[in-house]
């Protein structure tokens, strides 16, 4: 508690830095890797960031120590170096780019390993700074680092606002803006080196194995959550400088403990809350909207059974007959006699159950859709009388007032069915 | 430089490694899932991480059932993710192996006193130390290098595995569709190799690291597809180049005094971007003679 | 104009089948007689692959099903083959001609065995039948597109089945090849096979095919080519698709789920 309220009143300047340095890259990255999500080439980010490393050891070995400048350009170089191969292989080999990227990864990644391992053994004492970059340590980013790692943050985010336009073109549309004279190899070229200057800043704090979450992890989540983009990025945002402010305040708390690990178990709660909980698109929501479906068109076939009755002269059902019509299901019946009560579809007088005014209404109204369906299904789509039915059972539940006054239009307003059953319009009687 | 009784365990130790690497990895590449690959050798660290905590000081199968577990596992997460969650493939790959070796990383720093392990060695193994890591029987008899035994009992089974399902890992990789029409278990011939990567994986990664496995996977493979279009000498020249970069790569890195591992996936690096070079098109067209299939591509 | 038959060689019963959640294929009925050559028309997107994967079991149907011979698929799978479209694998793939051709013979094989010099000589055959056994040690990758085509064909002759399903087989083949292969399909079910071809083009449909399937995201036509080869249904066919259908469709896009399944 005591730590948590040291490091959330932020009284320690330090801290201020801290927080501010990854909550800049934080959003960087996720800013620019909702992009490169959208653009389907998640993966390239992950390469990119494996690439990284021998550009950090050769700086950090031409600088002879932990010098940002040096770290920054290294890291840029090897970067720009590693996507520009990729690309060059794409085009001139028969490799496929899942092999490319995979290979370019690894490749650069055991040069880098190499490099590290030449100067552990030179016994140089900044090493351990080094090693940081392999799983982030965001404690130690300085006020020196502040500036360049932060500067270079906003000048992502403000390029990604400027040129919003542009990018998304890019990503969702780059022939359409070839035609319309959009130089796009240009703004491919100019969004790869942000890419690369987000991998490279986000880096300190997450380390290259786990900087790919950086990128990934937000966008995906957030695309949950929206479908506009404007939306989509600050949501990405939001979720990256979140779980980027958690996983400092783990790793401040717990000495020795990485920050990257953290920011990325932070990141992939938060994703799965998501995935679970978002409306509309989450796994949970439509899991409700389907049981609600389910729910509803048992409703209406409840509905239908009893308009039926009416058709052959029976005022009503008793409850027993209804059960008895949908055989093991008779919680549901339950259910859907209490729902359609309440709604005043139906009255219920003892066990017998008849449907109202408004009931038969609606009734009539589904048996329409139902019947109208099956005639299209056999006017236009030659389908046997016999086997219209399982498909119209399953449309009059979502056909819309709009779509219902197509059918007849198209139809012409047509009196039967295919099985030569009346189509019950608002005003029959009954 | 030497040649010394070492040096040929440490050799013999890389090549019997990156041949299964490239066994399977073969096949990864072949089915456009060598990012798959790489994902699955991320995330079994959890599940080594724990089996070295079960295990105590034994490092025994503890530490492969719960690796082959993970492996399966973030399988099945990066297929939940696409189908269920309806995230694009990429992106699940990506989720799921990050946050799989996060925990990983958590667990062997919560754990790191109990825990023989270190972050290091499972980013590039020290497959320096084999010689002096042995297995001792219970009476007491030196039986050599431990991870030389777990290397080969490795091999044989990767090798057994590929020659037994040949034919299905072929059709399986060429056209999924014709191998499930004809009655071929894709499904099943699909998860037993993620398992045979992620057995390999942990088998692998005390020598060379969990990362550095991937490049033995993807590298050679890669390399080897730029010189030949027939399945039989793919394979055959994966394992010459597997066994080639053991070798060189051995005696750069005890030249520079560096990483083994590191070295070795360095030099099938160079061997991989002057492969491309040398067969890449515009190289070719320059200033080979324009082989035949090629402007037979563009025909088509 | 759809006409049933009696004891059919394969049975579609009001088959519907959706991608996650757009219905590509609306009620699909049909039966079909057996030794019959058997075109399937449509325009580009009408669900003709589709179709042929759902009766092939690779898509799930969200209603509806598919009788064989009067049996479920998994108990005639050996009786049945397929020639998939060409652009679904990667022709970049390190195999010999012959190596995909045996890969018909796999199914038969069953699992841990390997193909030996029977496996080879039927392969040898196939290829012969569609006139490729020079090219049997090329590697598939220097194949032109044609010649592709007709290793899959051989594929599926070396599977020695009772039904075939081709995907479009002629597609990017010449002229000569072509008719060369439709003698062959021709021969095939005068043998009492019955082979069912999806085709683009009308004009030469006429003259190979003796029964229409004729699709258009819903089941416009199926039957004898003299009952159904009539201009009505052929713009029924080809002339757009269904308004109606299309808007329903978005309908069910924009759903949280797939109100189709059961
Ligand atoms: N795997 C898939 N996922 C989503 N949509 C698909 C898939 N395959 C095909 N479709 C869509 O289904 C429709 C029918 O496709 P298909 O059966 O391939 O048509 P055809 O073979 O008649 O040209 C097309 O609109 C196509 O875009
Ligand atoms: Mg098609």
């Amino acid at each position: 508690m005591e730590d948590f309220l040291y490091f959330f009143t932020f009284q320690d300047p330090s801290i201020v830095f801290v927080v501010i340095g990854i909550i800049l890259l934080g959003v960087g990255s996720a800013y620019v890797g909702t992009y490169s999500f959208l653009d389907k080439k998640a993966l390239l980010g992950d390469a990119i960031s494996h690439a990284i490393l021998p550009g950090i050891c050769l700086g950090f070995m031409l600088a002879g120590e932990k010098n940002p400048l040096f770290i920054v350009s290294g890291a840029f170089i090897s970067g720009a170096l590693a996507t520009f191969l990729s690309s060059w292989l794409n085009k001139n080999t028969r490799l496929s780019e899942d092999a490319i990227i995979a290979s370019i990864l690894s490749i650069f990644f055991g040069f880098g390993i190499v490099l590290l391992t030449i100067i552990q053994k030179s016994g140089n004492p900044e090493m351990a700074g080094l090693n940081q970059f392999i799983f982030g340590n965001a404690i130690a980013i300085q006020e020196s680092d502040l500036y360049i790692y932060g500067g270079l943050a906003v000048f992502i985010i403000l390029c990604l606002t400027i040129f919003q336009k542009e990018f998304s073109l890019l990503v969702f549309n780059p022939d359409y803006g070839r035609a319309i004279g959009f130089p796009m190899g240009m703004i491919r070229v100019i969004f790869n080196i942000l890419m690369i200057l987000s991998v490279v800043i986000g880096i300190q704090a997450i380390g290259v194995v786990l900087m790919a979450a950086l990128l990934i992890t937000p966008g995906a989540a957030a695309r949950f959550w929206t479908d506009r983009l404007g939306v989509l990025v600050i949501l990405a945002g939001v979720f990256s400088a979140v779980s980027g402010v958690l996983g400092t305040y783990i790793s401040f708390v717990i000495p020795q403990m990485p920050t990257g690990p953290w920011v990325v178990v932070f990141l992939s709660i938060l994703a799965l809350i998501s995935f679970l909980f978002a409306p509309k698109k989450g796994v949970l929501s439509r899991y409700i909207s389907r049981r609600i479906y389910l729910k509803k068109t048992h409703r209406d076939h409840l509905l239908k059974l009893l308009y039926k009755g009416i058709e052959a002269d029976k005022s009503g059902l008793p409850i027993e007959e209804i059960y008895e019509a949908f055989p093991f299901q008779k919680k549901q019946s339950e259910q859907s006699i209490k729902n359609l009560a309440k709604d005043n579809f139906i009255t219920q007088n003892q066990s017998f159950i008849e449907l109202s005014i408004s009931g038969k209404s609606e009734a009539k109204r589904i048996v329409r859709l139902h019947r109208l369906w099956e005639l299209y299904l056999n006017e236009y789509m030659n389908i046997a009388p016999d086997h219209v039915h399982d498909t119209a059972e399953k449309l009059e539940h979502i056909l819309t007032p709009e779509m219902e006054e197509l059918l007849e239009s198209r139809l012409n307003f047509p009196k039967l069915d295919p099985h030569q059953e009346n189509i019950p319009r608002d005003h029959d009687e009954l | 430089m030497s040649f010394d009784q070492n040096a040929f365990l440490i050799i013999i130790t890389a090549a019997m490694i990156a041949i299964s690497c490239g066994l399977l990895g073969v096949f990864m590449m072949l089915r456009k899932m060598s990012m798959t690959g790489d994902a699955i050798s991320h995330a079994v660290l959890p599940g080594i991480v724990i089996g070295f905590f079960v295990s105590g000081s034994q490092r025994g199968l503890e530490v492969i059932i719960g690796a082959g577990i993970l492996g399966i596992l973030a399988t099945l997460m990066i297929d939940w993710l696409r189908r269920k969650a309806r995230v694009q493939l990429d992106a699940s790959i990506g989720i799921t192996f990050t946050l799989l070796f996060a925990i990983g990383i958590i667990l062997i720093n919560l754990l790191a006193y109990k825990v023989d392990l270190d972050q290091e060695c499972v980013l590039y193994g020290e497959i320096a130390y084999l010689p002096i890591d042995l297995w001792l029987t219970k009476s007491g008899l030196n039986m050599g290098p431990r991870i030389l035994y777990l290397s080969l009992l490795n091999l044989i089974l990767v090798t057994a595995f590929i020659i037994l399902f040949f034919k299905e890992l072929k059709v399986t990789s060429f056209d999924e569709n014709f191998s499930k029409v004809i009655g071929i278990p894709a499904g099943l011939i699909n998860l037993s190799l993620m398992s045979m990567v992620s057995y390999t994986t942990v088998s692998s990664f005390e020598a060379v690291g969990a990362i550095l496995v991937v490049a033995l996977l993807v590298v050679p493979p890669a390399t080897a597809f730029l010189w030949t279009r027939k399945l039989k000498l793919l394979i055959q020249l994966t394992i010459v180049l597997g066994i080639g970069i053991s070798i060189v790569g051995y005696y750069l890195a005890y030249l520079f005094d560096s990483s083994i591992a590191g070295m070795i996936v360095s030099v099938a690096g160079i061997a991989f971007l002057a492969s491309a070079l040398f067969k890449s098109k515009s190289f070719l067209s320059r200033f080979g003679t324009s082989r035949q299939p090629e402007s037979l591509k563009k025909i088509v | 104009m759809i006409t049933q038959v009696k004891s059919p060689i394969l049975e579609i019963h009001d088959l519907t089948v959706s991608y996650d959640q757009s219905p590509v294929l609306w009620n699909v009925d049909l039966s079909l007689p057996s030794g019959k050559l058997i075109g399937i028309l449509g325009p580009n997107g009408a669900g003709k692959s589709t179709l042929i994967k759902a009766i092939m079991g690779l898509v799930d149907p969200s209603g509806g099903y598919v009788k064989l011979f009067d049996k479920t698929l998994e108990e005639v799978r050996s009786r049945i083959s397929y020639v998939p479209q060409r652009e679904s694998v990667d022709w970049n793939f390190p195999a010999s001609v012959l190596d995909v051709v045996m890969m018909g013979t796999y199914g038969k094989l069953g699992l841990f065995k390997r193909p030996g010099k029977k496996e080879k000589e039927l392969s040898m055959e196939s290829l012969e039948k569609v006139g490729m056994h020079g090219f049997a040690n090329r590697q598939i990758s220097e194949l032109s597109g044609g010649q592709q085509q007709r290793v899959f064909i051989a594929r599926s002759l070396a599977q020695n089945a009772d039904l075939y399903l081709m995907d479009e087989p002629f597609a990017g083949v010449d002229m000569a090849t072509e008719t060369a292969i439709f003698e062959l399909l021709q021969e095939m079910t005068a043998a009492g096979k019955t082979v069912i071809v999806v085709h683009h083009d009308i004009y030469s449909a006429v003259n190979y095919f003796d029964w229409f399937i004729m699709l258009n995201l819903h089941l416009v036509a199926s039957g004898p080519k003299e009952t159904v080869m009539t201009e009505d249904l052929l713009r029924k066919t080809y002339g757009g698709k269904l308004n109606l259908l299309t808007k329903v469709s978005d309908l069910i896009r924009q759903k949280e789920f797939n109100p189709l399944k059961n």
